[in-house]
């Protein structure tokens, strides 16, 4: 039952599966059915306090000292939380953006990257659980975010399953020190949520591909190396006609435009491809593959975000609690929203740790982890709307502001919470998968 | 680190899910619900009893099982997916606190082997907010009405809480029934003027209320989880412009979302029991976050499996209301969705 969401859907997907049938479905057990029903002896004295592996939601000593030499390694080497950094008024773009590559190398040179990829290719060899272990800590600390997540959160694990060894020794050091910093190619101007509708166009020729076309929404493209591009290799094959090319954004015929974002920001931006020629070595698994290698990594990308999320938003709601209490906001209405996001938020942090377990048993995350990105997505909108009217006109003021609360970014945070239900699979899109790959729902009716 | 059941515990809800299907599947409860004036079937209350069941979480001393709060979700969120009519819940938990407090083992002993029934009487006021003179208990005597009290026509002694804490009370007792909605609880209003024995005091009764958002949450997990079961198999078979409704995404999208719910409150549920079960600190929290929400998710699920069934789903022959009822029932009780949000709100420091 509730060891995992896969496993716990069975039960809805063949419903009732004891009752249909009946008391010959009860096999293995202890005590057979037709005792059952002639004894008077009661049925639960079955020995349940002597047998292992009862639900435990605590972590493993490992995994306890891991957390540990962790919170110890972050208070010597943080500087400041990432909230001050950002509200430093010698802060730019630029800066923190090599502020965060700075700390990204740091955290690289203790370990802390690539946490569950093998040593050999520069990884730590740990797994999942260190690994949103990692994020948690990050969370709670506030820690400045590294630059390259792009690169180490898709691109890693694609070369990992997928890549050459030639091509994991030669990209994986540079990404994970944060010499070489990437960005996705995956979105097109007409591609967001149909994405296998792609047309950018990679051409064979000689020893290399030639690419024409435009990616949009590139995360970090003003910023990045590098970008790992989904291009199509056959026009008439939808999903076979995909391939997974690595490609330099110096090359000649690549342009790079940032965009600006509702927040002001320009993160991301359009990248656009004429004639541009890319060695044949730089495609990642075989042609026709890009496909299958983007979902696998789409799946890392949602894994375990629960509890980090649910740290990160608790800290922010303690501070949002803690903001009320000095404006002397107290009333029940007030106290009701804040009540609400405190359960949502807590039982997020319950599908985070029951997650956990699930990767400390060795599973791989499925189709189910869209619960999870729905829900967190969904939860920061309403969250960060009900900060503001929490906060009344205060929490419209932008970080610069001297009047702005030094605690968190209201505004931005508010502004980037849209953000989080389109990017990685709109929660349009995990419905479907939902819909389809977890409730074997017929095909809807388009 | 786990959150898988044990093989023991997996073998608890297959063997409690094939005996609620045998013994009491809703062909035969429907019935007891729409007929019986107790709410329940005595006879069938005994075997419940003899299973081991009543006694799931009480110590060897009083007979019981000496199980967990880990298992009693179990237990009840199956009672939840075959919508088991009567007081189990209700006695489970007035014993746990007449145990815990060493009062009258011998009461317990009765109930665990199912020949007498206690519950606990809470409410002062038939209205929520109503201001109206609480139950007081001075001189070993206690006095006053008790509203809504579970099962009140059919008790042997009460758990009444006053201001001075839980007391202990053996009937008999006046009681008025009270008919609600909801076809599988009874209440009753219970006038009080009755020999009192304490029951300790409010952190025991605290302790107990953390048990009963648990168990109350289990039983919306089970009523909402075999919700959503009965819809999607609904939507697979159901045709209209000339193909099954769970082919539209308008559909579609908001069962992922039933789903979403379903999974979110089994996470919250199973892990407020471990917390209890482990006496983790978390635990107050935990309770009131998973009983605040799944009350609203299993009223929402609940909701939306009879929009999704159409006309047939409104009519009294098709169970769903049945489940929308205790639905209902369970999110008021047990600590309302508004008493769970104020302990959330206590337990963060808020």
């Amino acid at each position: 039952m509730p060891n995992s969401f896969a496993a716990s859907l069975i039960g809805v997907v063949e419903p009732c599966q004891c009752r249909s049938s009946g008391a010959a479905s009860f096999s293995g057990g202890l005590i057979q059915p037709e005792v059952l029903r002639t004894t008077s002896a009661p049925l639960l004295p079955i020995g349940l306090a002597a047998k292992e592996s009862f639900m435990d939601l605590l972590l493993a000593p490992q995994h306890l000292e891991f957390r540990d030499r962790l919170r110890a390694w972050l208070a010597a080497n943080m500087r400041r939380p990432w909230r001050e950094e950002l509200r430093d008024p010698a802060a730019t773009e630029d800066g923190l953006m090599e502020f965060r590559r700075a700390w990204q190398k740091k955290l690289h040179e203790a370990g802390y990257l690539g946490m569950d990829w093998p040593r050999e290719w520069g990884g730590r060899g740990a797994g999942e659980v260190e690994k949103a272990i990692f994020e948690e800590e990050m969370a709670i600390a506030d820690a400045p975010p590294i630059l390259n997540t792009l690169g180490i959160g898709l691109l890693g694990p694609a070369l990992i399953h997928h890549g050459s060894e030639e091509q994991r020794r030669r990209f994986i050091p540079p990404m994970l020190s944060g010499e070489e910093i990437w960005c996705q190619g995956f979105s097109e101007p007409g591609s967001g949520s149909d994405l296998a509708s792609l047309r950018t166009s990679a051409r064979l020729d000689g020893d290399d591909f030639v690419l024409n076309g435009q990616k949009i929404w590139t995360t970090f493209g003003p910023w990045a190396d590098w970008i790992f591009v989904l291009a199509r290799t056959d026009s008439k094959d939808r999903y076979g006609g995909i391939s997974f090319i690595l490609c330099k954004l110096d090359t000649p015929g690549v342009t790079v435009r940032p965009l600006r974002q509702i927040t002001g920001e320009s993160e991301f931006g359009e990248v656009f491809f004429e004639d541009a020629r890319v060695p044949r070595a730089q495609l990642v698994g075989q042609i026709g593959e890009g496909w299958r290698i983007a979902m696998t990594v789409l799946a890392y990308e949602r894994g375990a975000m629960s509890l980090a999320a649910s740290a990160r938003y608790g800290r922010d709601l303690d501070c949002l609690a803690e903001a009320c209490k000095e404006h002397g906001r107290t009333s029940a209405a007030v106290r009701e929203k804040l009540a609400r996001l405190l359960v949502e938020n807590e039982v997020m942090r319950a599908n985070g740790i029951r997650t956990l377990a699930y990767f400390a048993e060795g599973k791989a995350p499925g189709p189910e982890s869209s619960i999870e990105k729905i829900y967190w997505s969904e939860f920061d909108k309403r969250f960060r709307d009900v900060a503001l009217d929490l906060l009344g006109p205060g929490g419209l003021l932008l970080r610069t502001s001297p009047d702005a609360r030094p605690d968190v970014d209201w505004a931005r945070e508010f502004l980037w919470s849209r953000a989080g239900t389109i990017y990685s699979g709109s929660s349009e899109i995990q419905r479907n998968i939902i819909a389809k790959r977890v409730l074997n729902l017929p095909q809807d009716a388009r | 680190m786990r959150f898988e059941l044990s093989d023991d515990q997996a073998l608890l809800r297959n063997s409690t899910r094939d005996f609620l299907a045998s013994e009491l599947p809703l062909e035969k409860t429907r019935s007891v619900m729409e007929h019986s004036k107790v709410g329940y079937d005595p006879a069938e209350w005994r075997r419940l009893a003899e299973m081991g069941y009543v006694g799931l979480i009480l110590p060897a001393r009083v007979g019981g099982q000496g199980l967990g709060a880990v298992e009693l979700a179990i237990v009840l969120e199956e009672m939840g997916r075959a919508c088991v009519p009567g007081p189990f819940l209700d006695v489970v938990l007035a014993a746990a606190l007449v145990a815990a407090a060493s009062a009258d083992d011998a009461l317990v002993r009765e109930v665990v082997a199912g020949r007498k029934l206690v519950t606990i009487a809470r409410d002062d006021a038939p209205y929520a907010g109503t201001s109206a003179a609480a139950v007081t208990a001075g001189g070993g005597r206690v006095r006053g009405t008790k509203y809504f009290v579970p099962f009140a026509a059919s008790v042997d002694a009460l758990v009444v809480t006053t201001a001075d804490g839980p007391v202990l009370v053996d009937g008999p007792f006046t009681v008025t029934p009270l008919q609600t909605l909801d076809l599988a609880q009874r209440f009753a209003d219970v006038a009080l003027d009755h020999a009192a024995r304490p029951l300790g005091g409010p952190a025991e009764l605290a302790r107990v209320d953390r048990l009963a958002a648990v168990g109350a949450s289990a039983m919306l997990l089970g009523l909402m989880s075999r919700c959503l079961e009965t819809t999607l198999a609904y939507v697979q078979t159901r045709q209209a412009f000339k193909r099954p409704i769970g082919a539209f995404q308008a559909l579609q999208h908001r069962l992922a979302d039933m789903l979403l719910r379903v999974e979110s409150t089994r996470s919250a549920v199973y892990r407020a029991a471990w917390c209890l079960s482990s006496g983790a600190p978390e635990a107050p929290l935990a309770c009131a976050a998973a009983k605040a929400y799944a009350g609203d998710s299993a009223r929402h699920v609940c909701g939306e499996a009879i929009q999704m069934h159409g006309g047939i789903g409104f009519t009294w022959e098709l169970d769903l209301h049945l489940y929308f009822k205790r639905a209902k029932t369970l999110e008021q009780h047990y600590g309302s969705t508004e008493a769970q949000l104020e302990a959330a709100l206590a337990a963060a420091g808020y």
